[in-house]
């Protein structure tokens, strides 16, 4: 009920909006993803996984058309495009937000948008932004998670190129787009 | 070498429950740090709220210095998880992905990851934010084969800030995380300024201790990696780098493949090296190989060394070399094991995966002798070679 309230009218915070201190969230994101580059050699991400989840359907509608292509072959060619790691760390970080998020008492269906948007326009640009980003990360190689986080503490030059790169694209474009937060 | 090598290979499932544990993490803190919520995520675009850019710089610093330390201590191959863990460098892509990542991550509020905490929260902006991900990654599917030459545009190969500097990455990681920790100062005086602006009072003052506690935390780390630069014998002070492992099989696929990207020096005596090698090595005893100039070379192929056996270091002059330096798992002993004696036929009704692997052992051993390979056997009743079809159900 008052997390409606908050989204509907952005109004003061409440007590389910209370988050980690961000140095303490940022260390514990840095110990997961040293984990899994201990562990795994590999870093998270979340772009490829979407991929996957993509190609497979389509596969599943069209496949002498997935098959054509190439770059969409790929993913399947070693098997089933579900049968990847970046498939089951989606799984596991879907899990881990439903159940941070029910612990915390943030869990609960609504819609997110600032004070002046309407829901079908917040609905709208969600799915449009999204689309975007699609093909950002499929040209990139990576999104925030793949290439800015865990290339990123890798020092590897792309993904420093790729990270400010996405703060410039935002930060350029939020000036015309404050009527949507703010 | 390292258990994550098998991990990934020979224990699949291990490898794929690994994966949702570490996911489950991944997404539990993304969460609580609050990037479930747009609106948390946009504000760090009109500033009066930096959560994002504080989360995300304390996550690379900890989990960098964590995995420089670790390879300055010499308990893991820094070179070997790095090139398994990131791509290559593509200058054009990068900047081009990143600015569109920008705009779409503006749009919707989130970015990728965060659009699937947002759904495990119950936000539909964030099921729609996933969805649109799906859909705009099959529009670039689609697409990409017009866009191939771009796709494949400015490519660097695995290029790291360290080797770029020419510093040890240790040291770069000490700098990189103190520059971090001057910037997060800086953003919390960006954020007073811009919430008075806001709401004409100033922000509620933050507790101190868990600052206290996370930056006393990432200065312990920073030391321990300043250490591996002091001491002289670990790796972050004897040697800017170490060089990675190539598996047999990378390196015949690459051979086979991409001649042009990899270049082979057989460290063996010349006259071994000379009855028979890797195609297209070099023949460079270990003795000789300061008159190659390496350190002046433009490192865009990358280097593989081979020995008899697995090398257990690689030459100073070796790893002068500004490109990727790379040993041979193995040795050429292990080479002739691998590409020069014909592969055993999988038992009937292998699984896809050995099927494939004979098949390309086989085909590498036809190209390498000239022996014609014999057919793998049929494989088992039931056994169907196409994906199954989905039955329902999926992931979201």
């Amino acid at each position: 009920m008052s997390m409606n309230a908050t989204a509907e009218t952005g109004g003061p915070t409440v007590k389910a909006d209370r988050f980690w201190n961000p140095y303490v969230a940022g260390f514990a994101l840095g110990l997961v993803l040293l984990a899994t580059f201990l562990v795994m050699g590999k870093g998270l991400g979340a772009s490829g996984g979407a991929n996957r989840l993509g190609v497979h359907a389509l596969s599943a509608v069209a496949p002498a058309h997935v098959a054509a292509n190439e770059y969409m072959a790929s993913m399947s060619s070693a098997g089933h495009a579900l049968d990847h790691w970046i498939v089951f760390m989606l799984v596991g970080v879907l899990l881990g937000g439903l159940v941070a998020a029910y612990t915390a008492g943030r869990f609960g269906r609504k819609v997110i948008r600032g004070p002046q948007v309407p829901v079908k326009w917040r609905l709208f640009f969600a799915l449009f932004g999204g689309a975007i980003m699609g093909v950002a990360a499929r040209i990139a190689r990576g999104c925030t998670s793949g290439q800015a986080l865990s290339g990123g503490a890798l020092l590897s030059v792309g993904s420093f190129v790729f990270m400010f790169a996405v703060f410039g694209g935002a930060y350029a474009l939020a000036y015309h787009l404050r009527k949507e937060w703010n | 070498m390292l258990p994550f090598m098998t991990l990934l290979s020979e224990h699949h499932e291990i490898g794929l429950v690994v994966a949702v544990v570490l996911g489950f993490g991944f997404g539990f803190t993304l969460e609580r740090a609050g990037f479930g919520r747009a609106d948390k995520l946009a504000a760090q675009f009109y500033l009066h709220d930096m959560t994002v850019f504080k989360v995300m710089f304390t996550a690379i610093i900890t989990a960098m210095l964590g995995l420089m330390g670790a390879a300055g201590f010499g308990l893991v191959n820094l070179a070997e998880i790095s090139q398994s863990a990131v791509s290559y460098t593509y200058l054009w892509p990068h900047l081009v992905g990143g600015l569109l990542l920008g705009v779409g991550f503006i749009v919707s509020g989130y970015c990728p990851g965060t659009s699937l905490v947002a759904t495990a929260s119950g936000n539909v902006d964030g099921l729609f934010t996933f969805v649109g991900v799906i859909a705009g990654s099959l529009v670039y599917g689609e697409l990409q084969p017009m866009l191939a030459s771009f796709h494949d545009s400015g490519e660097l190969g695995h290029l790291f800030l360290y080797d770029l500097l020419g510093v040890s990455p240790q040291a770069l990681a000490v700098g990189v995380a103190a520059a971090a920790i001057a910037m997060f100062f800086g953003a919390e005086k960006v954020e007073q300024i811009f919430t008075r602006r806001r709401t004409g009072a100033p922000a509620p003052a933050a507790p101190r201790r868990p600052r206290r506690l996370a930056f006393g935390a990432l200065g312990a780390m920073m030391a321990l990696a300043l250490i591996t630069v002091a001491i002289p014998g670990t790796t972050g002070a004897g040697e800017a780098r170490q060089a990675g492992t190539i598996s047999q099989a990378d390196l015949a696929r690459r051979v086979l493949d991409e001649p042009w990207r990899v270049r082979v020096l057989d460290l063996r005596t010349r006259a071994a090296c000379a009855k028979q090698r890797v195609p297209g090595a070099e023949c460079a005893p270990a003795a000789s190989l300061d008159k190659l100039g390496l350190r002046y070379a433009t490192g865009a192929r990358d280097l593989v060394l081979v020995g008899e056996r697995t090398l257990t270091r690689a030459p100073a002059a070796a790893l002068a070399y500004p490109g990727q330096v790379k040993i041979l798992a193995g040795g050429f002993a292990g080479w002739r094991t691998y590409a020069l004696q014909a592969p055993a036929l999988p038992p009937a009704g292998a699984s896809l995966a050995a099927r494939e692997e004979y098949k390309f052992r086989a085909g590498l051993n036809a190209a390498m002798t000239g022996r014609k390979p014999l057919p793998p056997p049929p494989a088992s009743k039931g056994y169907t070679p196409k994906p199954r079809k989905k039955k329902g159900g999926g992931c979201s």
